[in-house]
């Protein structure tokens, strides 16, 4: 491959998703950089989590072009695969298995050499050294995200997928999820973020994609989005507190009415 | 850096050592898929001499072929399936048929481990002894019998989306295999029964099984019953896999 270290690690182009007749998501492009957290914000239903199956290969595009690291997700799938790392919004492991066995199946699936010493120190890094014989279950909703993250980035990926990966954390989980999260972006690793939290969107990430009804309607950095939107009288609306917050800008882009 | 993809053969024997744990730790379901035949076995030492060693060991491995396929097999695949661990294993980097080959290769394990049990419990409670060549034979029979059931399983799963529906269609399907088959092939549910009996999945495995642990009574007959094991196992596998989906979404 002639990808040199700056082009992106992601690049989603013209992407069309179908369901039967339901026309999910509609000519979605984007890129992420290395060394970029890129938050993907939409409400219920507009299309976050197709525009992600389809990026993991989980599902099927009707037409456009993905590719990770350079590789095709759809000609290419397990070398783009092998280049991503990937957290699912609803993780679930086999319940029969310790949190050590886990780290090593998923070692195991994404090549990587597993000592016992390099088993302990990861455990340390996520502050579970003792949890090693635990169950996935026994573990708290942090510590769960944290063990989620560490195997998302066990094989030192080039993209890293997180399906809202704080959603149900406390505070002080949340802020040490943010700093793994912004260390992963540290290491040159690019980062692909879905939340509905726009405090965290606005705290983590670089840019910032807005999609709703199947159709990307900004990208931007935060700061940017906000400046551009503050005089919109949909946003302005909307607005609470006197200030124009990314929120508001979300709203009125997207509109007030609840999604299922 | 861009990393290449892992050896299949790294993947396999992590994705088996982590199917084997799992199913190491449910002892008690391997123990009551094995206490079923072997409790069968026991209870029935009095028929040895009237109906043959060979149809009592035949009728057990074929009861716990039943219960592998679709007791052990069908539900942890619906479970799993159902709490989203094939999609987390699907997107790394590993053909999907590798996760299907993993778990299978316990269900064959389990099998294996099924057909000695009845074996040695019937050689040393029931005093049951084959020749050599009938006991490699039933081993082989077993495993061919045994796709029967997984291949069911799999059609059940393939067909059933929810882990507590699967779960209730096969312990149905289990019950009437057991009942109808042993009842029916003993004539007790009438003639017509028993020839359905006799070609159903039940009937055809149990003779398989049965005929070749004497391999010197085995006959056209045998061999047109490994035939309709052979169909059922294609046609449930075939239907099981085309209709299987990965996630219930």
């Amino acid at each position: 491959m002639n990808d040199l270290p700056t082009a992106p690690v992601l690049r989603v182009e013209g992407l069309h998703v179908y369901y039967g007749n339901f026309h999910a998501v509609r000519d979605v492009s984007f890129e992420v950089k290395p060394g970029e957290i890129f938050g993907f914000l939409g409400p219920n239903g507009a299309g976050k989590t197709s525009t992600l199956s389809a990026i993991e290969g989980l599902l099927k595009p009707r037409s456009g072009n993905i590719s990770v690291a350079g590789y095709d997700v759809r000609q290419q799938s397990l070398h783009a695969r092998a280049n991503m790392g990937i957290q699912l919004q609803a993780t679930s492991f086999q319940p029969e298995l310790t949190i050590t066995e886990i780290i090593r199946l998923y070692a195991g699936i994404y090549g990587v050499e597993m000592s016992n010493e390099r088993l302990a120190a990861l455990l340390q890094e996520i502050n579970l050294r003792d949890a090693g014989t635990k169950r996935f279950s026994q573990l708290s909703g942090g510590q769960q995200q944290r063990v989620s993250l560490l195997i998302s980035t066990i094989h030192d990926p080039r993209l890293v997928l997180l399906d809202e990966p704080t959603t149900g954390l406390d505070p002080q989980s949340r802020r040490q999820l943010w700093e793994r999260i912004e260390a992963i972006r540290e290491k040159g690793h690019g980062v692909l973020l879905t939340t509905h939290s726009m405090e965290e969107a606005e705290a983590v990430c670089d840019r910032i994609a807005i999609i709703d009804h199947g159709r990307v309607v900004a990208i931007d950095t935060p700061g940017e989005l906000i400046e551009r939107h503050r005089h919109d009288p949909e946003v302005i609306s909307v607005s609470r507190k006197g200030r124009i917050t990314l929120e508001d800008v979300f709203i009125g882009l997207t509109g007030r009415e609840v999604r299922s | 850096m861009q990393r290449d993809i892992p050896r299949i053969s790294s993947a396999l024997n992590a994705l088996l050592r982590a199917d084997f744990t799992a199913q190491w730790r449910n002892r008690r379901s391997v123990v009551l898929v094995l206490l079923v035949p072997v409790i069968i076995l026991i209870s029935w030492k009095g028929l040895v001499a009237r109906m043959g060693g060979p149809f009592v060991l035949s009728i057990c491995v074929t009861i716990g072929l039943t219960a592998i396929g679709l007791m052990g097999y069908t539900n942890t695949i619906a479970r799993d399936r159902d709490k989203g661990i094939f999609q987390r294993l699907r997107v790394g980097p590993i053909p999907s048929w590798t996760i299907m080959v993993s778990r299978l290769t316990v269900q064959i394990f389990m099998i294996v481990l099924l057909t000695i049990a009845v074996f040695v419990v019937g050689f040393y409670v029931d005093k049951i002894s084959l020749s050599p060549t009938g006991y490699l034979f039933g081993f082989v029979m077993a495993l061919a019998g045994g796709t029967v059931y997984l291949g069911l399983g799999q059609m059940i799963v393939g067909l059933i989306k929810h882990p507590e529906t699967v779960n209730a269609v096969t312990r149905l399907v289990y019950f009437l295999f057991i009942m109808v088959g042993m009842l029916g092939e003993l004539g007790a549910m009438g003639n017509e029964v028993q020839q359905a009996v006799i070609w159903s999945p039940f009937g055809t495995v149990k003779r398989i099984v049965s005929d070749s642990l004497q391999p010197g009574h085995w006959t056209g007959d045998s061999g047109m019953a490994l035939m309709a094991t052979a169909g059922y196992a294609i046609v449930f596998s075939v239907l099981g896999i085309k209709w299987f989906k990965w996630n219930t979404k």
